[in-house]
């Protein structure tokens, strides 16, 4: 893809632009980063009285024991997947495009799997006993967790790609830190230097560097697959109808990236005007992320085909109830916004005209995330709803402390993205020059 | 790093150039112990530190770290169960769960790999180094350095690096 792109700049414009726009972000910056912060303020106020009253303040209930609270983290969770994917996996495959965003997209993963890790905490109510029942740690009753729970693969699944996304994501700074340090003197020098270990850039730190890359993407690659999977056996294993499914993982996973490819647009079409990225961040390469974004969209789109289909397959009533209500009943709304917003907003995208026009882009790309949002929400709210038995039949309907909290998870999301990208390179400078025509002398030549 | 050596620096601007100086620099005696520095991993010279480091030892660490993982994560399921078996739904503790230990088999590995790569990268590549020596302000930016050390910015080394296009060619 990047072949093809019609640069306008050489490798000695790569630090001097993308570190003189950090410098001087568009006023809208500091607007962004002050509704952020407020979201997050409303956000923990709504945590707070959760906390003090208790989780009555949530809708949840006989039979809805996981609400909005849970759709939170399954939506988060999938938004990070897209960081890795574009990290890793396209990094293997030698998907040139990847350079110019996979910073980014890295940056969006840390911090929506921070994000997504809040809920199960702001979920159990009260927190500051979470770890005892999270963590195999050591306890009074002398019992250790179940590791036979989904739920208990999970914290490990979750803190161990939180951990290896950090990880890659540093690494993949450093080099950045170092160029940052050698145009800095004083006190910022001395920070920056330890920030980059003491990067010189010689030939033996690049040939580890590369190699340790390349495995920490081998590592991350199956471990970006095993997350969300593990996350959809949270409701897999259970005997739940509408839950209880093999096609779960992979209709998880495929869900995860498309949302996290739309999320990567959403934000990098701004955040690149913000900091005057035009000349980095081509068209070629957004237009390549709303490729992969479509072909997404039509695995979910195939997904929620097989999933009806099986239902009705199966001939368990059971099962065929819950999909013919999720279609026609009290929850339909949001199943029909599902499908709208993940399987036919973006057929647009085929359009060529369409596909590089910014604004459809980021009005589907948006659209898709509200999506993706009613996507679990149906899926976890439909299910529980209504049992087995006629008895233990229900309804839910989030409360407003519920959806600050929502609202307060973007607010701080947003805000800890935001004030990443004012202070360090939003594009990986070292990774971007890979794909710039090369300094040659002779320009036929080369090696 | 060559922390406060003395030596010959030269800085190049031109990818071809430099990969011309230091193909021609290779197994030279008086080009004895000479590192090179580029602002980014271009494979041509990524070709040439395989041919004269050979392959990164990082591997053994990445392969030791997920080993350790591996067997850290079996280990932790299975003494933690016969420590405390806790029977739920009738299935039993122990290796009788194994399938069910798979998830922190697998998850630890990945945890324990990525870190002893990491910290293989860093041990390997000689960091974290806080007394580090910058030999030009633009390696991270754009330019090719090679640093000969022990060797006098007006000698024949010099001579050769410029006539194979150095920009600059100064003592340090």
């Amino acid at each position: 893809m990047s072949d093809l792109v019609a640069w306008d700049k050489t490798i000695s414009d790569v630090n001097e632009g993308i570190l003189v726009g950090l410098k001087k972000p568009h006023p809208a910056f500091y607007v962004a980063l002050s509704i952020s912060i407020v979201c997050m303020l409303l956000g923990a106020v709504c945590w707070g009285i959760l906390i003090t009253y208790g989780m009555g303040m949530a809708g949840l209930n006989n039979p809805v024991y996981w609400g909005v609270l849970i759709t939170d983290f399954v939506f988060w969770v999938g938004i990070g997947h897209a960081g890795t994917l574009i990290s890793a996996i396209l990094f293997l495959f030698r998907a040139k495009w990847r350079n110019s965003i996979n910073r980014s997209a890295e940056a969006m993963t840390v911090f929506a799997v921070i994000t997504a890790g809040l809920f199960p905490l702001i979920h159990v109510g009260r927190v500051w006993v979470a770890a005892y029942w999270m963590l195999p740690l050591p306890n009074t009753h002398n019992i250790w967790v179940n590791f036979r729970s989904p739920l208990m693969w999970d914290v490990f699944a979750i803190s161990t790609y939180l951990t290896v996304s950090l990880l890659f994501w540093y690494m993949g700074l450093v080099p950045d830190l170092a160029s940052m340090r050698d145009r800095v003197k004083g006190f910022k020098r001395i920070v920056f230097n330890f920030m980059s270990f003491g990067w010189t850039g010689s030939l033996r730190q690049w040939h580890h560097y590369e190699t340790g890359y390349g495995f920490l993407a081998a590592l991350a690659t199956p471990l970006v697959l095993s997350v969300h999977s593990i996350v959809s056996w949270d409701f897999a294993m259970s005997m739940q109808p509408g839950w209880h499914t093999t096609i779960f993982p992979p209709y998880f996973v495929a869900g995860a990236i498309l949302s996290g490819c739309a999320m990567v647009y959403s934000l990098v079409l701004p955040l690149r005007w913000m900091f005057h990225l035009e000349g980095f961040i081509r068209k070629e390469h957004l237009e390549a992320l709303i490729k992969l974004t479509l072909l997404t969209s039509t695995i979910v789109a195939y997904a929620y085909g097989v999933e009806f289909f099986v239902a009705w397959y199966s001939g368990n009533e059971y099962e065929w109830a819950i999909f013919q209500k999720r279609a026609a009943g009290p929850y339909a709304f949001y199943f029909w916004v599902m499908v709208a917003c993940n399987c036919v907003f973006p057929l647009l995208f085929w359009s060529r005209r369409l596909r590089t026009n910014p604004t459809v882009c980021f009005i589907v790309c948006l659209l898709v995330n509200v999506g993706m949002w009613f996507e679990r929400y149906n899926i976890i709210i439909s299910s529980l709803v209504e049992d087995f038995l006629p008895s233990a039949w229900g309804h839910y309907e989030p409360t407003w402390i519920e959806m600050g909290i929502t609202l307060g998870s973007f607010g701080w999301f947003f805000t800890w993205l935001l004030i990443f990208c004012r202070f360090f390179p939003l594009v990986s400078m070292s990774e971007l020059k890979l794909i710039m025509p090369k300094p040659l002398r002779r320009k036929a030549g080369g090696h | 790093m060559s922390q406060h050596k003395k030596g010959l620096v030269a800085s190049f601007q031109y990818l071809d150039d430099f990969c011309d100086a230091i193909k021609s620099i290779k197994g030279k005696p008086e080009f004895r112990g000479h590192e090179i520095y580029s602002p980014t991993s271009y494979h041509e010279l990524m070709e040439h530190a395989e041919d004269t480091m050979g392959p990164s030892q990082v591997r053994w660490f990445t392969l030791v770290g997920a080993l350790t993982g591996v067997t850290a994560g079996f280990g932790m399921c299975l003494l933690l169960d016969y420590d405390w078996p806790i029977v739920v739904g009738g299935k039993t503790a122990g290796i009788y769960s194994l399938p069910a230990y798979f998830i922190f088999g697998f998850e630890v590995m990945v945890l324990l790999g990525a870190i002893a790569t990491i910290t293989g990268m860093l041990f390997m590549g000689r960091l974290p180094n806080p007394r580090s020596w910058v030999l030009h302000p633009r390696i991270t930016d754009d330019r090719f350095v090679i640093f000969v050390p022990d060797v006098m910015a007006d000698g024949d080394e010099a001579q050769l690096l410029r006539e194979f296009g150095a920009e600059e060619v100064y003592g340090v």
